[in-house]
């Protein structure tokens, strides 16, 4: 794979590809949406945890966590100051999260306020968390939808994807309050959560091998992305950043735990290890897609 | 009326000629072809094949950019003409992700063909038409057809290779050579309807 610098004689070097490869929504301004998708995923995830839990840090820090990944779509737009117009939700995923993450933030913050006020207990405030919980669940839900309904790269063209991000959101959700729990008085079952976190890192585990078992199996443009993620040009960051941080990490740390219960500070590391392979985990998804090959060539 | 376009793969010989003139038509910067030939080699040596594949956006039926655009920049025509509203478009880019033909391009920052030289006379004006932050496709030479033209491509072609004209009228020369040719469309399987149809080489 040649490296280029300027980024026409990169896609010149790209329309010569059997299965080109997509660089809009990971390389260069593209990781604000990389980040936009994990900051989202991961506040929305924390947001139903920490309430569910009335843990207010929690609440407070999801909120501010969503609301940086909807600045961080923003700024990854080709035109910010149109961003109002993003609201057609009859078939579009990207105006039903944009919709679902302006209910979070707004039910989040009123919610919050209620409870400040001291109104938070009458069924208006019940109906109001309810509906934050709705607006986290569709931007939990839509992101892996996104990428699912582009028939034009196959390796994202799975029923499965969505359930991966919605695993990874709920992990996310749970690292965070781990990434928290150390700092704050709150009488929660610390065993538990990570339990938790383990238990569902574990599903996204074995969801992401189904995910690639499925994808090496498929279509030619799917099978060169599964190549790219693990022997090519996304390998170091598939190895690095989803296995080794994210997954071997919170997974050994937590068997050591079962062993030898160890300190809040090294359950904090789990949840900083569980959030970095968040994040690779979409970077590396987004990173390996290829376009539907148009010409096949004979191997 | 449903504007369609038929390749004949048997006479293009890969000459670029639609993808330049279409630049030339459309003053698209560096980076951007709404036509293009794809050129593969297939086989294994004696019995080696070289296809050319011209590409443009295929104005589906169906089109997925369409659906999937949070805006409703994107919009199918009466004519069959898939447009865009440079006026509505967000440039989030969902549309080329979306489109399975990779007929979209993202107009990021206006770039120049001599580089630091700055613009050459062409280039500031017909660079100027086209905005920034949006993304840009093949319109079927939409201003040429309002003056009664084919597009630009069409036009070009030294073998006549491509053939324009009304998908829904079946004694108009597209329809007669889909009919007799047998004449295909690119990833059917797709479901996307669209209104390019190949005749095979």
């Amino acid at each position: 794979m040649s490296v280029f610098t300027d980024p026409f004689d990169r896609l010149m070097d790209d329309l010569q590809e059997t299965a080109r490869p997509q660089r809009e929504w990971v390389d260069g301004r593209g990781l604000l949406l990389i980040a936009g998708h994990f900051l989202s995923g991961v506040g929305a995830g924390g947001w139903a945890f920490s309430s569910a839990l009335g843990f207010l840090p929690g609440e407070i820090t999801s909120l501010i966590v969503v609301g940086l990944g909807g600045l961080a779509h923003l700024l990854f737009l080709g035109r910010p100051e149109r961003f109002w117009r993003m609201v057609r939700v009859r078939s579009s995923w990207v105006g039903r999260g944009f919709v679902g993450l302006n209910i979070l933030m707004a039910a989040g913050v009123v919610s919050l306020a209620l409870r400040a006020t001291g109104l938070g207990g009458g069924g208006w405030a019940s109906a109001v968390w309810g509906l934050s919980l709705v607006g986290a669940g569709i931007v939990m839900l839509y992101k892996g939808n996104v990428y699912a309904v582009c028939r034009a790269i196959p390796f994202w063209n799975s029923s499965l994807l969505p359930v991966l991000y919605v695993a990874y959101a709920l992990r996310g959700g749970t690292a965070l309050l781990l990434l928290f729990l150390p700092w704050t008085p709150l009488s929660a079952d610390h065993g538990l959560i990570e339990v938790l976190e383990l238990w569902i890192g574990l599903s996204a585990g074995v969801c992401i091998l189904f995910y690639l078992t499925i994808m090496a199996n498929s279509s030619v443009g799917a099978r060169r992305s599964v190549e790219d993620l693990l022997r090519g040009r996304v390998a170091a960051a598939f190895y690095g950043g989803v296995v080794a941080v994210g997954f071997v990490i919170p997974v050994a740390i937590g068997l050591l735990n079962a062993v030898t219960p160890v300190s809040m500070g090294v359950l904090a590391l789990v949840g900083l290890a569980s959030l970095v392979g968040d994040f690779y985990v979409k970077y590396a998804i987004a990173k390996a897609g290829r376009y539907l090959p148009h010409v096949y060539q004979a191997r | 009326m449903r504007y369609g376009m038929v390749i004949d793969l048997k006479r293009c010989f890969g000459c670029y000629g639609c993808q330049l003139s279409c630049k030339a038509e459309h003053a698209t910067p560096p980076g951007v072809f709404f036509a293009r030939v794809v050129k593969r080699e297939s086989g294994t040596y004696p019995n080696v094949r070289k296809v050319f594949l011209p590409l443009l956006c295929m104005h589906c039926e169906t089109p997925p950019c369409e659906a999937v655009c949070p805006t409703g920049a994107t919009s199918k025509r009466p004519d069959g003409i898939v447009d865009i509203d440079r006026e509505v478009c967000v440039g989030c880019r969902y549309c080329m992700q979306a489109c399975p033909y990779e007929a979209r391009y993202f107009h990021a920052k206006t770039r120049y063909y001599f580089g630091a030289q700055g613009p050459t006379e062409y280039e500031a004006v017909g660079y100027a038409k086209h905005p920034t932050g949006v993304v840009m496709k093949c319109n079927f030479c939409a201003h040429r057809l309002a003056r009664g033209e084919e597009p630009s491509c069409v036009l070009t072609c030294p073998t006549h290779a491509r053939t324009f004209g009304d998908l829904d009228d079946p004694q108009s020369a597209v329809s007669r050579l889909i009919k007799e040719r047998g004449g295909e469309p690119l990833h059917p399987e797709l479901g996307t309807g669209p209104s390019v149809y190949y005749l095979p080489a």
